[in-house]
């Protein structure tokens, strides 16, 4: 069984779902994973299906392609290999960061880098920057996935430090406490 | 995935509306201490509770961090001193009492309680000697916190023992007269004491309860008045039922907080994990007062007409809530309503809306009793043990907790201020009326009966 990942982009209107899992259905494929996100008035869906043996990746990506030009959206095809790296760790925890302020250029690089560096992996990001020194108008909330043998503590600090060079008020919690309060 | 709203709502709560656990406390059993060699006992004391607590602090503050909701104290409580030390005078107990005193320095807890008697039906020699210890032993220590539970409902009310008390708190004013009695802050009187309260002063590990014990309180009056603020502002016409489902909901999120830490700070210490106690338990900073959640609710002021009503809907939403979140609610959960700790509470005494008669009539709802209360020095013993009589019948009639925490403060009158400093705060000193004169029916003593349970009225 051969996995492909598929990407879609373009502006948001009715029936870009229904255009692409029409062609998927029509093509024996069977999706096994959908996320669809619209940022302001673009939409951007990633799809994983799989397809029979048979098929040629290439095809299916022209049949895509045509049937959703008309929606003038961008569709990018690729095959999944068998070894897929896990990107989860085993020995993690999910916390959430979240940082307002001012905003500015190069907010999210700034923070993004010492995640990086620190080797922990981002699972989700939500960003929203409507300008102006407001810290309830520009909002970053990401979920972080962080290896146990992270040193959490110089972690914290750099973030910190980082945080109050650009203004930033940051908190970092682990998940658990935003389930624990918001759901029974 | 969590969604923005849940997110932003709970960094408000910690940001703004002072959510936290306001104390983690670990209970221990001090019976297999026990030793007839005073030196000997003290060095077990000493032992187990720095074995046990050794690593308190750092992990609260640890898990703290994780969770990123900070836990403000970490308390110790003890087996009563009366029982595990019976043997010993009242000069061996005050040494006892230094000794836990240094015991919570070493392990840097501002509180240990558990210089307790429990005399509801009778005196035991080890009970009389601990609480003749027990003004000295409170003067000269800083951490150590002592209550007497005179009353029960099964047992009816010692009237010794409250008349004793009467005199205890007057010499344990006196020896702290430059402190506008501070020791007097560091005592309870109680009726029915649970035996799991973490909060001060009353914690003590009662006689049924495990070698060791994780028990938490949580507060968070802000995080309710906000609530009700939030409410109020996008629904003005909210009656009152929908309000105390709201109250209930927040108590909810809070104590779920409280549940969550208390069970990660036991397990990260190998302890069992005991009870959430969630009181509202203000402190003397702006945004954590439960006097204002009256006013939000649309009482000019704490102490008007209204007031017991309205301190009945909280109590009972915040157990409601709080019990849905806990496995194991205990403790005293409800609301307090102590005056000097409390900045509205203390400026509704100062602005003359809030009496020590409406407080005790506040006390048959609320979940303690007449808490930090400053009335003037020269207020006699048996005045002290009337006014704590009323209270306890208040406790033994309705099956509920109760307690006085009262400071005669030397020197000083009503309208005068008295200072605590602190968590303990200040107020302006409640006049006692009708006090004058002999008081015989307290020096009568003996023991009002335990009441009859059918026959309700």
């Amino acid at each position: 069984m051969k996995k492909i990942v598929i990407s879609v982009l373009g502006q948001d209107r009715p029936g870009i779902l229904a255009a692409v899992s029409r062609i998927l259905f029509e093509q024996d494929c069977n999706i096994e994973n959908v996320h669809q996100t619209i940022l302001q008035s673009e939409f951007s869906g990633i799809f994983i299906a799989a397809i029979p043996d048979e098929m040629s990746v290439d095809l299916l990506h022209l049949e895509l392609s045509r049937s959703v030009e008309p929606l003038e959206l961008h569709v990018h095809v690729k095959l999944l290999g068998n070894n897929q790296p896990d990107q989860t760790f085993d020995d993690s925890e999910l916390f959430v960061l979240t940082a307002r302020g001012p905003d500015r250029k190069g907010l999210v690089a700034a923070i993004t880098e010492i995640i990086a560096r620190h080797g922990a992996n981002v699972t989700n990001l939500k960003a929203i920057f409507r300008g102006g020194d407001n810290p309830s108008d520009n909002i970053m909330i990401y979920e972080v996935d962080i290896p146990a043998h992270t040193d959490h503590q110089t972690l914290y600090s750099e973030l910190r430090e980082k945080a109050a060079s650009l203004g930033l008020e940051i908190s970092i919690q682990h998940r658990r406490i935003f389930e624990a309060l918001n759901r029974i | 995935m969590l969604t923005e709203k849940e997110i932003l709502t709970t960094l408000e709560m910690v940001q703004n509306e002072h959510l936290d656990v306001r104390t983690v406390t670990l209970g221990i059993s001090l019976f297999d201490c026990v030793s007839d060699d005073l030196e000997r006992f003290m060095a077990n004391i000493h032992g187990k509770i720095t074995r046990l607590a050794d690593n308190l602090v750092s992990t609260c503050d640890r898990v703290g961090e994780k969770y990123g909701i900070p836990v403000v104290n970490k308390r110790i409580s003890v087996s009563p001193i009366a029982v595990a030390g019976a043997l010993f005078s009242p000069a061996q107990m005050i040494k006892i009492a230094k000794i836990l005193d240094r015991a919570a320095e070493d392990m840097g807890v501002d509180f240990i309680g558990g210089f307790s008697a429990l005399v509801e039906k009778g005196i035991a020699k080890g009970d009389r000697s601990l609480i003749e210890a027990i003004p000295q032993a409170l003067a000269q220590t800083n951490r150590v916190c002592a209550s007497v539970n005179v009353a029960s409902t099964r047992a009816g009310i010692n009237m010794d023992a409250v008349l004793l008390m009467g005199h205890t708190i007057k010499q344990a004013a006196a020896l702290t007269a430059e402190q506008d009695g501070l020791a007097c802050a560091k005592l309870c009187v109680f009726a029915n004491i649970p035996e799991d309260i973490p909060f001060m002063a009353g914690a003590y590990l009662g006689i049924g309860e495990a070698d060791a014990v994780i028990n938490v309180g949580v507060s968070g009056p802000g995080v309710v008045k906000k609530a009700i603020d939030r409410a109020l502002n996008s629904d003005p016409d909210m009656d009152l039922g929908q309000l105390s489902e709201l109250i209930k909901r927040t108590a909810y999120k809070v104590t779920r907080v409280g549940e969550l830490l208390g069970g990660e700070v036991a397990h990260q210490l190998g302890i069992r994990f005991g009870v959430v106690d969630l009181s509202l338990a203000p402190t003397p900073n702006v945004g954590d007062s439960v006097g204002e959640i009256f006013q939000s609710l649309g009482l000019l002021n704490i102490g008007v007409p209204g007031t017991t009503a309205a301190l009945a809907l909280i109590n009972d939403a915040v157990k409601k809530g709080g019990a849905f979140a806990s496995s194991h609610v205990g403790g005293l959960s409800g609301a307090f309503v102590p005056v000097s700790e409390d900045l509205k509470i203390s400026a509704a005494v100062e602005s003359g809306h809030l009496s020590i008669e409406k407080l005790e009539a506040m006390t048959s709802v609320c979940s303690v009793g007449l808490d930090m209360i400053p009335i003037p020095g020269d207020t006699s013993a048996e005045t002290l043990a009337g006014i704590i009589a009323d209270e306890m019948a208040i406790g033994v009639i309705n099956k509920k907790t109760t307690a006085t925490r009262i400071i005669p403060v030397p020197g000083k009158k009503a309208g005068e201020q008295a200072h605590f400093g602190g968590l303990l705060g200040g107020s302006v000193i409640l006049p006692i009326n009708n006090e004058k004169g002999d008081n015989l029916f307290i020096r009568r003593g003996g023991r009002i009966p335990a009441p009859i349970h059918s026959l309700n009225n």
